[in-house]
C-alpha cells in the first residue's frame, strides 16, 4: 500500500502498480475476450448454448484473472499469461481467419 | 507490491485500492438502484395530479379506444398503458417513437389529466446503468465498476480471516471498532445478495461487454444469435425484431382496406390467458381502423422471474386472433433471462420488492463504511508519516460528498418535484439540473469545511429534508393516498436514521473519540 510506495525505490514500486493495473484490466479483458471465444468454439453444446454458457462465464473469468495479476510473484509471469490469449483466439477464431464461414 | 508478499497481503492492497478508487462510483450506482426498486411509486409521488380511481383494466381500455378513434383516428400507432397496481393510471400515446410524451386520461371525467412534466423515479433508474452520460459511455463506466465490485467482493472473502467468528461480534456504539464491523457484518450478513446483484447487473448487458462468442460464432451479428434464442421460431414477437416488422407492414398500411377494429377490451382476456391474471400492462394497435390492424399485449414485467422485456403477444385486430405467442425460449436464453429478472426484482409483488429494497440498502452501508474505513487508517498512516495530508483532504472531501451528498441531492429532488411551479417550460430538466446542482455544491462545501462538520452538517441537512417532506403535502394539493403516504414515511424513517448517524458523528467529533476510535479500527 501507500506505506509501500513510499520506500526507497518507490519509483519502481509505481511502475509495477501501473503495469499490474494495466495489465490487469486491459491485458485481462484481451484474455478474457480470447478465453470466452475459444470457450465457445469448443464446448460441445449448440451453437447458441455454446455462446450463451461461454459469455456468461466470461464475467467469473474475468474477476478471477484480476485477482490472480494482482497477487502472481512478478508482472512479468501476468503479461506471460496475457500472452496466452494469442492461441486461445486462434482457437476461437480459427474458422473465421482461415477457413471462411464457420 | 512486490513478489516477497502474502496472498493475503495482495489481496488486501487490491481490496482497498480497488474499494477506494470505484467506491464513490459503486455508492453512487447502488444508491439509485437501491431507489429504482420503487421507481414507479416515486414517479406517482412526484405527480400529485395523478390519482387512482380504481377503474379496471377493461373500462380503461374502451375509454381509450374511444378517446383515440375520436382524436387520433389517423394515427398509425396507438400505445395504451393500462392501469396496474404500482400504477393505477391509464396512459396513451400515439406514433412509433417509445418515448413519446403519454396523455394520462381519466375514463371517469372523460378529460384528460394536466400532469406536471417530472423526471419521475426513472431518473434513478437512467442514472443507475448509464450514470446520465450518453449510453455507451455510461453503461462502460458503470461495467467497470460492476467488475471493480466483484473484485472487491472476492478479495474482500479471502482477506477476511474469521468469517463468521466477526459477524457475531458487532459492537455498534462506544466501540472503537464500530466501522469495521459494520462494514464486516454488511458484507458476510448479505454476502450472496451482493455477489448476485452485482454479478446479474453484468448479465443484462452482456453481449455489449464480452461480444467474444458473439464475433467468434456469429461473426458479431446479434440478430442471428438472437433468432436462435427460441427454437423453432421464425419471427420473435421480442423488441428486437419488431423493427423488420415496422417497415414491412409500412407499405401495405396504406393500402389495407378500413375495417372495424375490435373492442380492445375484448384483447384482455386472452392476453391474461398467456400472462397470468392482471398481468398485462400495454396494448399497442398498429394500423387501427384498417384490416390489416395488429394489436399486441405486452406483460407486466413481474409477470415471471425472467425478465419479460420487449415481449409482447400479437393479435389480428379484425379477427382477435392470436397471431403469435411469446416464444418459448431455449434454457440457455431463460438463464440469462431469469438472470437479468433477479436483477430487476419486477417479480413477487411488493414482499419482494421490500425485500430488495432492504438488501440494497446494506450494499450502500457496506460500501460507505468501507469508504470510511480507509480514510480512519489513512489518516492514522497520515498521523504516522507525517505525509499525504493533500491525499486524504481529497479523499475526505470526495467521500463526505459523494455518499453524504448523493443522498442530500435525491432528497432534493423530492423537493423539487414539489416545489417547481407545474407549469414551469421544460420543468423535467430543471428538476434534473437541480438534482446534480445540489450534488455539486455539496463537493464545494465538503471541501470548504473541516471533514467532520462537513459530515454533520450534510447529514442533518439530508435528514432534515427527508423528514420535512410530509409537510410539502400542505403545499401541493391535497393528493395523499396510501402510496404517498407510505413513500413519506419511508423517507421520513430514512431521515430519522440519518439524523441519528449525523447526532452519532456530532457526538463522536465533540468528544474527540474519533482518532482514538481510528486507532482501534487500525489495531485490529
Amino acid at each position: 500500500m501507500s506505506r509501500r510506495l513510499s520506500l526507497p525505490p518507490a519509483r519502481r514500486a509505481w511502475l509495477d502498480v501501473a503495469l499490474r493495473v494495466t495489465a490487469a484490466v486491459f491485458g485481462g479483458y484481451v484474455l478474457t475476450y480470447a478465453a470466452t471465444a475459444a470457450l465457445a468454439r469448443l464446448l460441445p453444446l449448440a451453437r447458441f448454448d455454446a455462446a450463451m454458457l461461454a459469455t456468461l462465464l466470461s464475467f467469473a473469468l474475468y474477476t478471477g484473472f484480476v485477482l490472480w495479476a494482482f497477487a502472481a510473484a512478478s508482472v512479468r509471469r501476468v503479461w506471460l499469461g496475457i500472452a496466452l490469449s494469442l492461441p486461445l483466439a486462434a482457437v476461437g477464431f480459427w474458422p473465421v481467419w482461415f477457413g471462411g464461414a464457420s | 507490491m512486490s513478489g516477497n508478499r502474502t496472498f493475503r497481503q495482495s489481496m488486501s492492497w487490491l481490496h482497498g485500492w480497488a474499494g477506494l478508487l470505484l467506491g464513490w462510483l459503486l455508492f453512487a450506482i447502488f444508491l439509485t438502484g437501491t431507489l429504482t426498486v420503487f421507481d414507479k411509486e416515486i414517479s406517482w409521488w412526484m405527480q400529485p395530479e395523478l390519482r387512482d380511481t380504481g377503474v379496471d383494466q377493461p373500462t380503461a381500455a374502451r375509454f381509450a379506444q374511444d378517446w383515440l378513434a375520436r382524436e387520433h383516428g389517423e394515427a398509425a400507432v396507438w400505445s395504451i398503458g393500462l392501469p396496474t397496481e404500482r400504477s393505477p393510471v391509464l396512459k396513451v400515446s400515439t406514433g412509433e417513437d417509445r418515448r413519446a410524451e403519454r396523455l394520462v386520461l381519466d375514463p371517469e371525467s372523460g378529460a384528460r389529466v394536466p400532469v406536471r412534466d417530472s423526471v419521475g423515479g426513472n431518473f434513478f433508474f437512467r442514472f443507475h446503468y448509464s450514470l446520465h452520460l450518453p449510453r455507451t459511455l455510461g453503461i462502460w463506466l458503470v461495467g467497470l465498476a460492476a467488475m471493480a465490485m466483484l473484485v472487491a467482493l472476492v478479495s474482500g472473502i479471502v482477506i477476511h480471516r474469521h468469517l463468521f467468528r466477526d459477524f457475531f461480534a458487532f459492537r455498534p456504539v462506544g466501540s472503537r471498532r464500530a466501522w469495521l464491523d459494520g462494514h464486516n457484518a454488511s458484507a458476510v450478513l448479505l454476502l450472496p445478495f451482493h455477489l448476485m446483484i452485482t454479478y446479474t447487473g453484468l448479465v443484462i448487458f452482456f453481449l455489449i461487454y464480452m461480444p467474444a462468442a458473439l464475433d467468434a460464432l456469429y461473426g458479431g451479428d446479434r440478430m442471428a444469435m438472437l433468432r436462435e434464442a427460441s427454437p423453432g421460431a421464425q419471427a420473435v414477437a421480442g423488441g428486437m425484431d419488431r423493427g423488420d416488422q415496422r417497415s414491412r407492414d409500412g407499405a401495405s398500411a396504406r393500402e389495407a382496406p378500413p375495417a372495424e377494429l375490435l373492442p380492445l377490451e375484448s384483447f384482455i382476456v386472452p392476453a391474461e390467458a398467456l400472462f397470468g391474471s392482471g398481468m398485462v400492462a400495454s396494448l399497442r394497435v398498429r394500423h387501427p381502423g384498417r384490416a390489416n390492424a395488429r394489436v399486441e399485449a405486452s406483460p407486466l414485467l413481474g409477470s415471471r422471474i425472467a425478465l419479460t422485456k420487449g415481449e409482447a403477444a400479437v393479435f389480428d385486430g379484425v379477427s382477435g386472433k392470436l397471431l403469435q405467442a411469446p416464444a418459448e425460449k431455449r434454457p440457455s436464453a431463460l438463464t440469462q433471462r431469469v438472470m437479468a429478472g433477479l436483477h430487476f426484482a419486477q417479480f413477487g409483488g411488493y414482499p419482494m420488492r421490500w425485500l430488495y429494497f432492504l438488501c440494497s440498502a446494506v450494499s450502500c452501508a457496506m460500501i460507505a463504511t468501507g469508504l470510511v474505513l480507509f480514510v480512519i487508517r489513512q489518516r492514522l498512516k497520515v498521523a504516522e508519516a507525517n505525509a499525504g495530508q493533500g491525499f486524504l483532504r481529497l479523499v475526505e472531501t470526495l467521500n463526505v460528498g459523494t455518499l453524504a451528498g448523493l443522498m442530500l441531492g435525491c432528497v432534493a429532488l423530492l423537493w423539487a418535484a414539489r416545489l417547481l411551479p407545474a407549469d414551469l417550460a421544460g420543468r423535467a430538466g430543471w428538476e434534473a439540473r437541480l438534482f446534480f446542482a445540489v450534488w455539486a455544491l455539496a463537493f464545494v462545501h465538503a471541501w470548504r469545511r473541516p471533514p467532520m462538520a462537513a459530515w454533520r452538517e450534510q447529514l442533518w441537512a439530508a435528514a432534515l429534508l427527508c423528514m420535512g417532506l410530509p409537510l410539502l403535502e400542505g403545499f401541493s394539493a391535497p393528493s395523499l393516498d396510501k402510496t404517498r403516504l407510505l413513500l413519506e414515511l419511508c423517507v421520513f424513517l430514512c431521515g430519522a436514521v440519518l439524523g441519528w448517524v449525523a447526532w452519532r458523528v456530532g457526538k463522536a467529533s465533540a468528544a474527540d473519540g474519533v482518532s482514538r476510535s481510528l486507532e482501534g479500527a487500525m489495531r485490529c
